[in-house]
């Protein structure tokens, strides 16, 4: 009956682990209530991650009557950065549970009010949803990096703009026609944020955007081993979702960061790459020409290897100095300096 | 002057730092003074003999300076600078991989005190005169070498602690090389006059910098320090400099990090600056490629494909392409060349130049079999009727090149297959030949089908042509299916089912799907759904109803147009578009059909408006003159409206009909242009019915009960709109 009561709002980074301990239960570890930082441990803390990406993933989830949902969505609604943070990691769980069994058509209410309060928020950091444009540059005007020749024209010329993202229409349910375009923007959202994001929300991400291209992948010509690939008995099979590319192109961009970003990860660029491989087959599958060109690019580019920052050079000169500085090397060391 | 110089000496070891060490290096020194000596006195030789040879002095002059610096230098050797010794002992630990005593030994170096040392000599301007002048610029090229001696050590430091793990305190260290540099070069490090070994610490460092921030996670100060390495004035050359923006480039394309705008203060009048990370990245990216068409770098192959990867992002591939064709040749084979620019053409809409490129590359003399290509020119011709049949072909060769093994390409094929099959079947000039097409079409749909289960694309594009062949009970089972399998997230998938209902005539179930439709659409994108459903309610002869729907969808349409204005980045696409002419059109038709001709003229006027030659519109006029008998004037119409569009089914039905009533001698006539009607739209049941009449009032019986029969099955399956609407 306690379960029952309405729960009291999210204020502190300690209120919002106790509340998601009144969710979760033993499923939580016991170090989240006594951690220094409880913020960072909800960002980082593995046993946290497992625990509510498992039970995201849990058939019957996201339901309008959800418990984590209704966690994740006061969470986010507390307005507190670090706690927002939180929420953001569990981005790729969320979208990837919620895109797979929306097109089962299961009753997803409580997904949809989480996808819906970060949308919103996507869109007021967009002064009113505008669109994000892109002017391109041309190199025969001079630029903060460059100097042009030819002196500067009387009159600006009128730069290329192009549209990297559409402009986000404020929406208060989820339909279905646009459900791609509201994920989408949740994802630029987590796009935005992934320099701080734990490296395990990234493998998540890549492994749902796998299951959303249908698992085509070069990798997969020879067969399977059933057992490995099966997911957990309680958790459901992630399913092929459409891709349009309002879709398409913010997974694209975080499959980039995981592929090529600063993060030293050789199993994020593994899986990344795979992600990367999955998303060209299934743009050739329809010959969308921006989404092959994108992804073949992101391919081609996971072969290659970086260019190493030049080592320092030494030149023979030192040589004619080696007894002195043998002797000189003695005395030093000798007083532990 | 030989008593002033060994004064200055003994100042200077008055005021060195370091009390114990100094002491222990000063009898290190003392005891190995005769070898270092005489090795400082030919280094000092030499350098003096390239001063003199540089100078205009007098002979007599130069033997004077070389002899007086060799004195110099002898007393000089007699002790060791103290940052000069740590720096040299510690570069030699570090060459021999002994990375923690080598900043054991680096730790003594006091950087500041070392440069404030340095500071005065190396930015003193040289004196007028001459003697004085040799003197100083000798003493200058020393201190440089001291200097780069002590920064190259502090850099070392960075490298060592590096290589310890210690991202930030690496940092750290190699920021303060670089502030070092700044504080004695004030103005920016001039092009000439500057140790290459010192400049070589400087571009190390000032490239390093930047990637140690990266490994320590501060990813701000990183993108600092690149602006910082980009923007001031290192004098780095072009390997060095394209190697920081092209890492640069790819950190803002790739970091996750949202970067601030480059300051103000570095921007000149009509500087284009860049106000986000796409955008600094496509600039750095484009220099890059600049500087190699120039030859100032060598080809990185990376560049393209990361320019290629950003202009995607935001649909800019005609700019793509541009780059792309300025790569000189030798870089890229010219197959693979093609293949790219027909990729860019394409996706910028430019289909007639991609569908060219295309060609020359399958040309049989260059890659008839490449797979990739042959997909993509089948999809270009898939989408244009007059191109089917080239479609075909393509399509057919990558059917048979593709690799047995792959499954899923070999779908995509046959999926191409089918489509252009179908399109053909939509010209086919005989009847035979179009059954011949929609058969095979629909045999490679569905063997695509067997090879890739849970594309729904496939299964829409099935169900198309199922209903394009009037078989409406598999057509329904492809639109439920695709619907299913999408979630009812795509529209086209609702007016299909939609459509198909209404083509078995249960219209309230269609009716039923219409309004789920509408309520899983925002209102922006319901204009092709209320067309539909104001269609139905015609279709169940509810008038009022019909008329309350279009004002709807006027309402509608009419809000679209003050919003969007012109429309200048095509966000929306094209199909999901109802025009103003069109809804104008629906309603005058209504009215006409209500014999409401006040109204449908009212209406008919706005839709000219709009569009001023339209067969469309004439042949509704023309319908309105015929059902007032109007008969010579309904003709005029309908000519005109065949004169606008040669193959406007509706008034070449319209004429058919209208002239098989007027006797026996234009019946002939009447026939031509019926037959031709059906040519172009075989599933027009008016145009059966008419024909048939037409064959009964000349005495085929037999050919006229056919007629009667198709039309007959045909007004059993007729949807409300054409399939090809979709």
């Amino acid at each position: 009956m306690t379960s029952d009561a309405s729960p009291q709002p999210i204020q502190s980074a300690k209120s919002a682990v106790e509340s998601l301990a009144a969710v979760l239960g033993a499923a939580l570890p016991g170090t989240l209530a006594s951690a220094d930082d409880p913020a960072n441990a909800l960002l980082h803390d593995a046993g946290v991650a497992r625990a509510v990406v498992g039970r995201l993933r849990r058939e019957g989830s996201g339901a309008g009557n959800d418990g984590l949902c209704r966690w994740l969505y006061d969470a986010f609604q507390s307005n507190l950065p670090e706690i927002q943070l939180a929420v953001l990691r569990f981005v790729p769980a969320l979208a990837g549970v919620y895109m797979s069994r929306a097109v089962s058509r299961k009753p997803l209410a409580g997904f949809e009010a989480v996808l819906l309060a970060l949308y919103a928020h996507a869109a007021a950091q967009r002064g009113s949803g505008e669109a994000e444009t892109v002017s391109l540059p041309n190199l025969a005007n001079p630029s903060v990096y460059h100097d042009a020749k030819v002196p500067p024209k009387t009159k600006a010329a009128e730069l290329d703009v192009a549209v990297l993202s559409p402009a986000l229409e404020p929406h208060g349910t989820m339909r279905a026609t646009r459900r791609a375009r509201i994920v989408g923007a949740v994802l630029e959202l987590y796009h935005g944020k992934l320099a701080i994001m734990p490296l395990s929300s990234k493998m998540e991400f890549c492994e749902f955007c796998v299951a959303w291209t249908g698992n085509r992948s070069k990798l997969d010509d020879k067969p399977r081993v059933a057992a490995a690939s099966e997911p957990a008995a309680a958790e459901e099979k992630l399913r092929r979702v459409p891709l349009p590319w309002e879709l398409f192109q913010p997974v694209l961009r975080i499959v980039a960061h995981c592929l090529l970003g600063p993060t030293n990860s050789d199993e994020l660029k593994t899986q990344a790459t795979r992600a990367a491989e999955c998303m060209y087959w299934r743009a050739a599958e329809t010959m969308d020409a921006r989404s092959v060109l994108a992804t073949r690019s992101l391919v081609r580019l996971s072969q290659m290897t970086e260019e190493p920052i030049p080592e320092p050079s030494f030149s023979g000169a030192v040589e004619t100095n080696m007894a002195e500085l043998e002797a000189m090397r003695a005395n030093i060391l000798s007083n532990k300096n | 002057m030989a008593a002033a110089m060994a004064e200055s000496d003994n100042n200077g070891s008055e005021v060195s730092p370091g009390g114990g060490g100094r002491d222990s290096a000063s009898a290190a020194a003392a005891v190995a003074s005769p070898v270092k000596a005489k090795a400082r006195a030919l280094l000092e030789l030499e350098t003096a003999s390239a001063a003199a040879a540089a100078s205009e002095s007098s002979e007599a002059r130069v033997d004077d300076g070389n002899i007086q610096e060799a004195e110099s230098s002898l007393r000089e050797g007699l002790s060791l600078n103290y940052e000069e010794a740590r720096a040299l002992l510690g570069r030699l630990e570090y060459q021999r991989g002994n990375v923690e005593a080598a900043l054991r030994v680096f730790d003594g170096i006091d950087l500041q005190a070392a440069i404030q040392r340095f500071q005065p000599s190396l930015s003193e301007k040289p004196p007028s005169k001459r003697s004085n002048k040799l003197r100083s610029d000798s003493s200058n090229s020393g201190s440089q070498h001291a200097a780069s001696l002590v920064l190259e050590a502090i850099y070392l430091k960075s490298m060592s602690l590096q290589k310890l793990g210690k991202a930030v305190e690496a940092a750290q260290q190699c920021r303060s090389v670089l502030d070092a540099v700044e504080s004695i070069f004030q103005r920016g490090i001039p092009d000439v006059m500057v140790e290459q070994k010192l400049q070589e610490t400087v571009s190390k460092s000032v490239e390093l910098l930047p990637e140690l921030w990266k490994q320590a996670g501060a990813y701000q100060e990183a993108l600092a320090s690149y602006r910082r390495a980009l923007l001031s004035q290192w004098n780095l050359d072009d390997d060095c400099c394209t190697r920081i923006q092209k890492r640069f480039a790819v950190f803002l394309l790739y970091g996750g990090v949202e970067a601030s705008p480059p300051s103000l203060a570095s921007q000149t009048e009509g500087s284009y600056v860049p106000k986000n990370n796409l955008e600094e990245a496509i600039l750095l990216l484009m220099i890059i490629l600049k500087k190699w068409y120039l030859g100032k770098t060598h080809w990185d192959p990376s560049v393209m494909e990361h320019l290629t990867f950003a202009l995607s992002l935001c649909g800019q591939t005609s700019v793509l392409a541009k780059h792309l064709e300025e790569v000189l040749p030798g870089i890229y084979p010219r197959t693979g060349r093609w293949y790219s620019l027909a990729l860019c053409n394409y996706a910028a809409s430019h289909n007639e130049a991609a569908l060219n490129l295309l060609r020359k590359l399958l040309n049989k003399n260059e890659s008839p079999g490449d797979i990739m290509a042959l997909l993509l020119a089948a999809k270009l011709c898939s989408s244009d009727y007059s191109l089917a049949s080239e479609g075909v072909e393509y399509a057919r060769r990558a059917v048979t090149n593709v690799d047995s093994s792959d499954g899923h390409l070999k779908s995509a094929a046959l999926h191409f297959l089918g489509s252009c099959l179908a399109k053909k079947s939509r010209i086919a000039t005989s009847d035979h030949q179009r059954s011949l097409l929609q058969t095979e079409s629909l045999k490679s749909l569905s063997e695509a089908i067997s090879l890739d289960r849970h594309n729904p694309d496939l299964i829409y594009d099935m169900g198309i042509e199922y209903a394009e062949q009037r078989n409406m009970q598999a057509a329904l089972k492809c639109a439920k299916e695709f619907i299913d399998a999408t979630g009812g997230s795509v529209s086209k998938g609702w007016r299909l089912l939609s459509l198909v209902l209404s083509a078995q005539q249960r219209y309230s179930e269609a009716e039923v799907v219409t309004d789920a439709a509408l309520d899983e659409t925002t209102k922006w994108e319901q204009g092709p759904l209320l067309r539909i459903k104001a269609k139905l309610k015609v279709a169940q002869s509810l008038p009022m109803e019909a008329v309350e729907a279009y004002r709807a969808l006027l309402a509608l349409v009419q809000a679209q147009r003050k919003a969007y204005g012109t429309v200048k980045n095509g966000t929306e696409e094209v199909d999901n578009k109802v025009s103003e002419f069109e809804v104008w059109q629906g309603l005058a038709n209504l009215y006409a059909s209500l014999s409401y001709w006040r109204d449908a003229e009212i209406c008919l006027q706005k839709a000219k408006a709009l569009k001023s030659f339209s067969a469309i519109t004439l042949h509704a006029e023309g319908y309105t003159r015929e059902v007032r008998e109007q008969t010579q004037d309904a003709l005029a119409a309908y000519f005109n409206a065949v004169s606008t569009e040669v193959e406007h089914v509706p008034s070449k039905v319209s004429i058919g009909a209208l002239l098989s009533k007027q006797g026996p001698k234009y019946l002939p006539v009447a026939r031509s242009f019926l037959s031709d009607a059906l040519r172009h739209e075989p599933t027009n049941r008016m145009a059966w019915f008419y024909l048939g009449k037409v064959h009964k009032h000349d005495g085929r019986l037999a050919d006229a009960a056919d007629c009667f029969q198709a039309a007959s099955m045909l007004e059993e399956s007729d949807p409300i709109e054409s399939f090809r609407s979709l």
